[in-house]
């Protein structure tokens, strides 16, 4: 670097370059490239020196000013012309917007379902948030849409950098926001565009699920970085990444949140909460599981946030994870209805666990499992059962006609009506009746010993959530399993 | 298809001002030479701008050429036309402003976490020289310094600056 040239890139900062001087710089910089780019770095670095310095505890006498006085005392830095009302206010906005720092508001709430401590329209900047239930959508300086579900710990370092220190959050990124980073414990990841998620649980590693674009991931205390596209999905932990399935319906994403704010204004929460009162009081009630009394169920899964703003549910992500359930005994049950609403990921397994009895034996005709199987349908099995001749079945089993899973996670309800008096299987998806399948022998219904999100003989996983599991030792109707649907839907 | 009301308007024009604004900024600094005159230009830029802003065009092309004509004008104004950089030299700064918006950006990020890693005195000094009103020659005999002693000591801490944020974007340290 040619010791006069800096000079020269000094004195100009200084406000001293000489005619002669400029004629020699103006030669320079436009033969060198890298003198321009350390010319234009320097430039840089002066306006956000000046930034930096008006917004550390001086007073910002221009946002106090009337626009048409001028203001002398500030050391002629702004003369004040006679302006329009209008333009004044763009002036007074956006040198606001120069005084970077604590003044700059770096994201605003557009959409909360659900919680307490935000509300619609808030204006964040560096403070730290803790949000103990529902979910938020917010929108950065730059334009960023994030979703944000609790119970997270978070706050906005710059309009750019998010620090989540726990919390699960989708994020879909513009081009005016490239580069968006999310700061957690374990690791950053840097958005080059499009949409991503975070998950940062309470303990364990930060993972990072791509679902378009590139982000690039950095575990802390490594020094490479990795590049992940649209499908791929890491865990950050002490330095190290390791690679892992996507996990589509881990994250509420913004499209999601018109119909969960909706539902939740409309009422659903209460009507869900009646619906539930009314299933307790069935005659034929087995069990109904909804997770909210806080008594640790046995089995190996997370806890976390259910289809209400601040409810509970269980969460099954790695193989292994399950939830034992021991109900019905020994009975037989002529007619069974099975229910739950579940937040499921595409995956390549070939089945997702929601209820297997232990074990699959001949000395135990009826015993019933029930799943998602590799073609996203739905399937109930009962060990004995022949489906009737006809039946479109490839492979042995009732199975619904249309697929369960969803492209974008979202909250669907499922629903089987067993009768083995009438030899059939009916199926339902978000409380609409799919196919009905005709068995040939039938055997009443067992359960028993069982788990959700796995099965005792062989792994089988279960990836995602399951909030409210209603067994009934009746046949529910379609009007019933609508009315069903209705009324616990989070969303309108 | 109603037209966009005044609030939309002023929401839509200051998503694109803040978007360009840094790179406007540091443009107009490197053709004008003083602080002060950027600040002014900008300004007059950002009226300019608002008075004849169209959602439709391209924003940030329309912008630079705004902010060359308003430079260009005040360093007349004030008879300062010997420094003005010719037309070839003033696209190529604008280019190259434009590209290094990403870098830009990191480094302004970096600033206030460089800025709490010097040592306090230069710190304060740095902060001082930069605020408003601030007088140069004033501050100079407080210290006992020359003016061109103190011209000296603040591009050294500004050097320690840039390569600090420089480090800093090459690291990708967090805090």
């Amino acid at each position: 670097m040619n010791p006069d040239s800096h000079d020269l890139i000094q004195r100009h900062m200084a406000g001293l370059l000489t005619g002669d001087e400029a004629a020699v710089l103006q030669t320079r910089l436009k033969a060198d490239t890298d003198l321009r780019r350390l010319y234009l770095h320097y430039m840089n670095l002066d306006v956000a020196l000046e930034a930096q310095a008006g917004s550390r505890d001086r007073v910002i006498d221009l946002l106090r000013a009337a626009p048409l006085t001028e203001n002398k005392s500030a050391g002629r830095w702004l003369t004040w012309r006679p302006l329009t009302v209008a333009a004044a206010g763009i002036v007074l906005m956006v040198s606001a917007w120069w005084w970077q720092g604590s003044q700059r508001v770096l994201a605003t709430v557009v959409n909360d379902a659900g919680v307490e401590e935000l509300s619609n329209g808030a204006k964040l900047r560096g403070e730290t948030h803790s949000l103990k239930g529902g979910s938020v959508e917010l929108v950065s300086a730059r334009g960023a849409r994030i979703v944000i579900e609790a119970p997270a710990e978070f706050r906005f370092e710059t309009e750019q950098r998010l620090r989540v220190m726990r919390g699960r959050l989708s994020a879909e990124v513009p081009p005016a926001a490239k580069g968006f980073t999310v700061v957690t414990p374990s690791g950053d990841a840097v958005d080059l565009g499009t949409r991503f998620g975070v998950d940062v649980p309470a303990s364990g590693a930060a993972e990072i699920h791509v679902f378009q674009g590139e982000v690039i991931a950095k575990a802390s205390g490594n020094m490479s970085n990795q590049s992940l596209r649209g499908g791929d999905a890491v865990a950050m932990d002490g330095g190290a990444s390791t690679a892992r399935e996507l996990r589509s319906s881990a994250f509420i994403q913004p499209d999601e949140m018109l119909g969960l704010s909706a539902g939740l204004a409309a009422g659903q929460r209460a009507r869900s909460e009646a619906a539930l009162t009314g299933m307790r009081n069935d005659p034929a009630l087995i069990a109904l599981l909804d997770f909210e009394s806080g008594e640790a169920q046995p089995g190996v899964f997370r806890m976390v946030q259910g289809r209400w703003p601040g409810s509970r549910a269980p969460e099954f992500v790695n193989v292994g994870d399950h939830l034992k359930l021991d109900v019905g005994g020994e009975r037989e049950w002529l007619q069974l209805t099975l229910a739950a609403w579940v937040r499921l990921d595409q995956l390549g397994a070939p089945y997702q666990s929601l209820l297997h009895t232990d074990g699959w034996t001949q000395e135990r005709p009826g015993q019933l499992h029930w799943m998602v199987t590799r073609h996203t349908t739905m399937r109930l099995a009962l060990r004995g059962n022949t489906l009737a001749p006809g039946s479109e079945e490839q492979e042995m089993f009732p199975d619904s006609k249309t697929s369960v899973l969803p492209e974008q996670g979202r909250w669907m309800h499922l629903a089987t009506v067993y009768d083995s008096g009438s030899k059939t299987v009916r199926f339902y998806l978000n409380g609409r009746f799919d196919k009905e399948t005709r068995q040939s022998i039938a055997h009443p219904a067992k359960l028993g010993p069982g788990q959700i999100g796995n099965w005792d003989y062989e792994d089988r996983k279960l990836s995602g959530r399951v909030d409210e599991l209603l067994l009934l030792g009746r046949a529910m109707s379609d009007p019933e399993v609508r009315t069903l649907f209705e009324a616990g839907n989070p969303y309108r | 298809m109603s037209p966009p009301s005044e609030h939309e308007r002023h929401a839509h024009f200051l998503r694109h001002y803040a978007e360009s604004e840094v790179a406007l900024h540091t443009f107009v600094r490197s053709l004008v030479p003083t602080r002060q005159m950027a600040s002014e230009v900008m300004q007059d830029v950002i009226l300019v701008l608002w008075g004849k802003f169209n959602a439709a065009a391209d924003f940030q092309g329309w912008a630079f050429g705004v902010a060359k004509n308003v430079a260009m004008r005040h360093l007349r104004r004030q008879s300062r036309d010997r420094h003005v950089f010719d037309d070839d030299l003033v696209n190529q700064l604008a280019d190259d402003a434009i590209s290094l918006v990403p870098v830009h950006d990191g480094h302004r990020e970096a600033l206030e976490r460089c800025l709490d890693k010097l040592p306090a005195a230069q710190r304060e000094l740095v902060l001082t020289a930069y605020t408003k009103g601030t007088r140069m020659d004033e501050l100079a005999t407080r210290r006992g310094q020359t003016p061109m002693a103190l011209y000296k000591l603040l591009h050294r801490i500004r050097q320690a600056l840039l390569e600090c944020v420089e480090r800093t974007l090459a690291k990708e340290e967090h805090a």
